[in-house]
């Protein structure tokens, strides 16, 4: 509130801008035994980079992974308010949550903040319980859908037209469009469609992180994207 | 007999489970406690309910950070052989197609059905605390809960967070004691009971169909048809639906799941007949 | 230029260039026409699209038409040049249009050209995008485009580019049309699309 010096009080308050969009890019693609899921490593605001390396990648069980895009900070907060949730229920149960458990929870967490949200695209990917490859898509106050594949960030409306037709098999004939990507495919496709949102769009590049969850654990590797 | 001491259930109680940053406490509590729902966040300004207003755009009418994904045509009607609801299954942002395969019938219990239209998060949040609340009033009062105090329930929930940006546009359909029954109730604290209701940025076009060939007495089949044929033409002319017709039936043992059919196969079905 | 809803992509391919648009036009959300024309021929090699405001399509095409009557073809790149002065012409009340123009020289050489809606020229040796759809089609064609494609392969690309980018965008789509200019011919066809 503020009071001026005749005593009048103003209780408009205006201008508080809480969010920024801090750019990037993630995406998670789910295969029938496993996951890819991949994200750039820049992280900016407006026209100038903060950090060349800032994951948006985390891991939340030994078989499920949180990418995340929008606003760093609160992507941060959230990853460590499930972090802390999922290792609180391993502590209390003595088993790790099965990923439906957390995709549900989590959007119960976005949801508690429906009037003060997450500026948060989060994308919860990992293995399900039949071992079965998932993926959890959101928006920030917590909508949640399963999908087979999702992309997220500034270089979605580049990348996710993409997926359609080569995940999906979208606009094509005499295809089996449930036939779900071999492990080497989805991993090319992830990395053509950064290769190719990194040439138009200015907040995705530096590095793109990969990671595949299988029955064997997380595989993580790691690509240089270009700089400029 | 109170509610509390047969199922330890707190309600609206003082305790979030998952607000962990304001006090140790937060180490005493655990996931699994009866969970309220109700301590939610706010922005800490003087007008924290025009900050939430003002940051998401739930309707699209304003150019803000957060936009959420809306657009949709529903509709839900009851004739004699019982109450069919139809949806599509587009989400939009801005004019980006957000998906095309969301699931705009949320399946409260065996008896009762939700749709889905306005903020998405907001119906399935509510809807999906909805079907918690009529199992504990299942367990309290050994039988099912009515369609009508189940949408009751809703607009009561709904009606507390008026004004503070909520958008939710639903119809709460089932069959209870006295038969089929069918109430559409909104954000605002709307609770309408009817025969026929459509709901979304496509309703228009689905009421033109609906109200030409609607009667009481119609055939099983031929209702599911009218549901089909309202939400195609729907999709078909406005640019916010699409994807998806998702059907349900809901008869006396409950509903049933009559199919998901592509658009895309609608359209070339329907004007190869010609 | 989200108004009416448009999707237009031009790309070059071995001696030939292909131009492909979709066919909505709406009011915002409500589609009103479902086979509008966007994409107009200037000469028997040269092609152009106007994405935009829909009033502004039919006005522009009307006045270039008119100064057109010089009894013989225009070559692509002077076509590109008129268009765009006459977009400057009026750059205090500009159409809102950001034309596209597609055609092959008097070499056979493909030339394609976008422009803003003042008529900053933006040659391409790839593809050019525009409309609602832009963003989607910039990640397509990005993806998908190659060099030194034969016409058919071009279309297929173009084709593919131009579907999966109206069905990621609410504003455009409702069937597409495609323009392959080769030396001897233009071969045209029309795109079934989901009609949502």
């Amino acid at each position: 509130m503020l009071q001026h010096k005749d005593g009048s009080v103003q209780n408009h308050q205006h201008g508080w801008e809480p969010y920024v969009d801090n750019g990037g890019t993630s995406l998670a693609i789910a295969g029938e035994d496993f996951c890819v899921i991949a994200s750039d490593t820049r992280q900016s605001e407006g026209y100038s980079i903060n950090t060349r390396f800032d994951p948006k990648i985390h891991k939340i069980t030994d078989k499920i992974m949180l990418a995340t895009t929008g606003y760093s900070a609160d992507a941060k907060r959230l990853t460590e308010v499930i972090k802390m949730q999922t290792e609180r229920y391993f502590y209390k149960h003595e088993k790790n949550m099965e990923s439906h458990a957390a995709a549900q929870m989590l959007s119960v967490i976005l949801y508690q903040k429906r009037f003060f949200p997450y500026y948060v695209f989060p994308i919860l990917a990992g293995i399900d319980n039949e071992g079965k490859g998932c993926v959890y898509s959101y928006d920030p106050v917590g909508n949640m859908e399963r999908v087979t594949f999702q992309v997220y960030g500034s270089a979605s409306g580049m990348i996710q037209p993409f997926l359609d037709s080569q995940v999906g098999f979208k606009n094509q004939q005499n295809v089996d469009k449930t036939r779900l990507l071999t492990k080497e495919e989805a991993i090319s496709i992830a990395v053509d469609s950064f290769t190719a949102a990194t040439e138009r769009d200015i907040y995705t590049g530096d590095y793109l992180e990969i990671y595949i969850v299988d029955a064997n654990g997380i595989h993580r590797e790691q690509k240089p994207l270009k700089f400029d | 007999m109170s509610l509390d001491k047969v199922l330890k259930y707190t309600s609206a109680s003082k305790t979030n489970p998952y607000a962990f940053d304001d006090d140790e406490n937060f180490l005493k509590r655990d996931v699994t406690d009866n969970i309220s729902h109700f301590d939610f966040k706010f922005a800490p300004v003087l007008k924290p309910a025009e900050f939430a207003k003002s940051h998401i755009d739930v309707k699209s009418q304003k150019d803000s950070l957060i936009k959420l994904a809306h657009g949709t045509t529903t509709l839900a009607f009851k004739f004699k052989n019982g109450v069919i609801v139809a949806t599509d299954s587009r989400a939009t942002s801005g004019n980006v197609i957000a998906s095309q395969t969301v699931k705009k019938v949320i399946e409260i219990n065996p008896y009762l059905l939700g749709t889905m239209a306005g903020g998405a998060a907001d119906c399935s949040y509510w809807e999906r605390e909805l079907g918690r609340r009529c199992r504990l009033h299942e367990l309290a009062n050994k039988e099912r809960i009515s369609v009508a105090a189940a949408s009751k329930l809703l607009t009561n929930m709904v009606y507390s967070y008026k004004g503070m940006g909520l958008s939710m546009g639903t119809m709460i359909s089932g069959w209870d004691k006295k038969g089929p029954g069918l109430y559409y109730v909104d954000s605002e604290g709307q609770r309408i009971k009817g025969n026929l209701f459509s709901v979304g940025s496509g309703s228009t076009f689905a009421y033109g169909v609906l109200d030409t060939s609607y009667r009481y007495d119609m055939e099983t089949d031929e209702a599911i048809e009218l549901g089909r044929r309202a939400i195609y033409h729907a999709t078909h002319r406005d640019a916010m639906s699409g994807g998806y017709v998702r059907l349900y039936h809901i008869k006396k043992e409950g509903w049933e799941f009559i199919g998901l059919e592509d658009v895309e196969d609608l359209y070339y079905k329907y004007n190869n007949q010609e | 230029m989200s108004y009416n809803g448009t999707a237009i992509v031009a790309m070059t391919g071995k001696n030939c260039v292909a131009i492909a648009a979709d066919k909505r036009l709406g009011q915002q959300f409500l589609t009103v026409d479902m086979d509008f024309q966007k994409i107009f021929p200037i000469t028997k090699k040269t092609y152009v699209g106007l994405p935009g405001l829909a009033t502004d399509v039919q006005t522009l095409y009307k006045s270039n038409m008119y100064r057109l009557n010089e009894q013989r073809d225009i070559e692509p790149k002077a076509f590109a040049h008129m268009v765009s002065s006459t977009l400057y012409e009026k750059r205090f009340g500009p159409y809102y249009i950001e034309p596209i123009v597609a055609g092959l020289d008097k070499n056979n050489n493909p030339y394609i050209c976008g422009m803003d809606l003042l008529g900053c020229m933006d040659v391409a040796h790839d593809f050019i995008v525009a409309g609602s759809a832009d963003e989607n089609l910039k990640g397509m064609c990005e993806n998908l485009w190659e060099a030194d494609l034969e016409p058919e392969d071009l279309f297929e690309t173009i084709s593919q580019a131009l579907l999966n980018a109206v069905d990621r965008d609410a504003l455009s789509g409702w069937g597409g049309v495609v323009h392959i200019i080769t030396p001897n011919e233009v071969i045209t066809r029309h795109l079934k699309a989901r009609m949502d």
